[in-house]
């Protein structure tokens, strides 16, 4: 109880810094929607007979989703500075459970993905994207944006406990480019040659990125969203028990 | 039962740090406890770990009758602390700092707003309550970082170095707080490096030196225990003039104790008043004129020298290794 309560609380001050910050939030939306924009404009006219995608924009919509999680994952940066100006210290000497330190920070990067991820639906229909699952798919993409949100801010969280320092919270943003980019970002995965294509598949980006393209392009494919989960839960489960080994091992 | 408790509590770092080199503590409810030490003598080190921030590699202490490693809970329940870098998030205004602590103390709501209000009112906040806490000045973050020590009320308050680097008018407010405070009854653990913050808020002192306390009592019977006035004389002249003087000065009759500090040598000797006129007469004739001579009686700044052989190098800036 305590936990949900006091995650919350610590959310909603997380909240209130982007709010006073918003220039970082709308650079966070303006990225993903430039990058969207340019593969759009270059390749879509060619995708069809290139490698068989009429809809490309509805095809690079969920690229600007994961990019905008990405973005908007910003817990291990605020902990950091936490801990930087002793605020962390101060947080730690109230009797709040533990894990909602990291939990509350969590929560709000959660929130920002999900805002995010709406004004992004939102520009993907008015140009064209389409929604073939419709507003329930559309509701679900919001999901997968928290799900997946929290379970990647959790690597950055993990690094920021256990080095209190931004170089290494800035490693996770360089882990996390490759895995896209490794994932069929531009093409679908069967164009992919041998070892790219190895690369692609057991890369559970991949994962993510065709089980909501499969929400936009195709409608409702089970299988297809039951891997993107896995996935999910699969980075969760990496990334929650490096957070846990990461306080039990802070050097205090 | 004490309200603070240690025996033989040590922290190394490191490779080969010894920070705290173990120290007893006996603190009775009630008391404002100075803890006197200069730069890097383990001040913080110690306050870190009886706030349950840092475990002991030695040892162990007990707060508010908990012990700090295995009921580091019960310990933070009952205990403020304000750390020797104000530890505030700057985009927050100082009352939502407040709210959101008194919230995670528990409160409701309703409940922690008006707490919040109350502490404002108490560091003289009110006026500036609604601004970020980025744009206050060092000595609001301080009475900020000291209110939000105090959103539950706590038994013990432990204050690292609360005055370091403030102008004396925000010094005296803090005092004032910390004696107001005491006066209904809260514990306060104090470090600093003002003797005369030490002399004037604590009824107990501890010296810190390298890690070990090397003297403790009542401000007053620490004085007592020097047991003599002290005499010091600056020699006029070359460098080294102060030893031969010291030198000198220790041919004195009862052989007093003579220690040079910088360009001065100050003689340990009881009856003050009545050793000036041989000491004039003993440098003047080794030769050795006299530019200053004073006679005080001790201070805790000579019971800083007499136990650690240096005087305490306050950094008034508040800057620290
Ligand atoms: N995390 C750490 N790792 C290594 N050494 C440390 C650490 N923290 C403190 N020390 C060392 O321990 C010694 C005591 O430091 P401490 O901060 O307790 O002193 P202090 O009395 O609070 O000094 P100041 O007046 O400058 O605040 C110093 O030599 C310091 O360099
Ligand atoms: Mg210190």
């Amino acid at each position: 109880m305590r936990l949900f309560r006091d995650s919350g609380i610590l959310m909603l001050r997380s909240l209130r810094e982007s709010m006073r910050q918003p220039a970082i939030e709308i650079g966070n939306l303006f990225i993903p929607l430039f990058f969207f924009a340019v593969t759009v404009g270059a390749i879509s006219s060619i995708s069809e007979q290139a490698f068989g995608v009429s809809n490309f924009t509805g095809f690079q919509l969920p690229v600007a989703m994961l990019q905008a999680i990405a973005g908007s994952a910003v817990a291990g940066a605020g902990i950091v500075n936490d801990i930087q100006k002793g605020y962390f210290d101060k947080l730690a000497l109230t009797p709040t459970p533990r894990p909602a330190l990291v939990l509350g920070r969590m929560l709000a990067d959660a929130v920002r993905a999900v805002v995010l991820v709406g004004v992004i639906i939102a520009v993907g229909i008015l140009t064209g994207a389409g929604m073939e699952s419709g507003p329930l798919g559309a509701l679900l993409l919001l999901v997968i944006a928290a799900a997946f949100s929290l379970s990647y801010t959790g690597f950055a969280v993990s690094l920021a406990l256990k080095t209190g320092s931004n170089q290494a919270v800035q490693l996770s943003f360089l882990l996390f480019f490759p895995l896209l980019f490794l994932a069929p970002a531009f093409a679908p995965k069967e164009v992919f040659s041998g070892w790219l294509e190895f690369l692609a598949t057991i890369n559970p980006v991949t994962y993510i990125l065709e089980g909501s393209r499969s929400l936009v392009l195709n409608g409702w494919e089970p299988d297809r969203l039951l891997k993107a989960f896995a996935a999910i839960a699969g980075i969760a489960a990496v990334t929650i028990s490096m957070t846990v080994w990461a306080y039990r091992t802070r050097k205090v | 039962m004490y309200a603070i408790q240690a025996e033989q509590l040590a922290r190394t770092f490191k490779p080969d740090i010894h920070a705290v080199a173990g120290i007893d503590l006996a603190i009775e409810p009630g008391k404002v406890f100075g803890f006197l030490g200069q730069n890097g003598s383990g001040k913080t080190t110690t306050v870190r770990m009886l706030t349950t921030l840092l475990r002991p590699t030695g040892g162990w202490a007990r707060v508010a009758g908990f012990d700090v490693t295995s009921n580091g809970g019960a310990v933070r329940q009952r205990i403020g602390v304000a750390l020797q870098e104000a530890g505030l998030d700057e985009v927050q205004t100082g009352r939502e700092l407040l709210t959101l602590h008194a919230q995670l103390f528990g409160m409701g709501r309703r409940q922690a707003r008006e707490r919040a209000e109350e502490l404002l009112a108490i560091v003289d906040l009110t006026e500036a309550a609604d601004r970020r806490v980025a744009g206050y000045s060092g000595g609001m973050q301080r009475r900020l970082d000291l209110a939000a020590a105090l959103v539950h009320h706590p038994e013990i308050l432990f204050l690292d170095e609360p005055t370091t680097g403030l102008d004396p008018i925000s010094r005296e407010a803090i005092w004032r707080y910390v004696a107001d405070l005491n006066r209904q009854g809260v514990t306060v653990f104090l470090t600093t490096q003002y003797l005369e913050e030490a002399d004037r808020l604590a009824g107990e002192v501890a010296i810190m030196d390298a890690g070990t306390i090397v003297a403790q009592g009542s401000p007053e019977e620490l004085k007592a225990s020097i047991g003599t006035d002290v005499v010091t004389v600056r020699p006029a002249g070359h460098d080294g003039v102060a030893l031969k003087a010291a030198e000198t000065l220790r041919r004195l009759e009862g052989s007093p104790e003579v220690r040079v500090v910088g360009d001065s040598v100050v003689v340990y000797i009881p009856e003050g008043a009545r050793a000036i006129a041989p000491i004039v007469l003993l440098l003047t004739e080794s030769g050795i004129e006299i530019t200053d001579i004073t006679l005080a009686r001790p201070t805790l700044d000579d019971v800083f020298l007499r136990k650690t052989g240096h005087h305490i190098e306050a950094t008034p800036t508040g800057a620290h290794a």
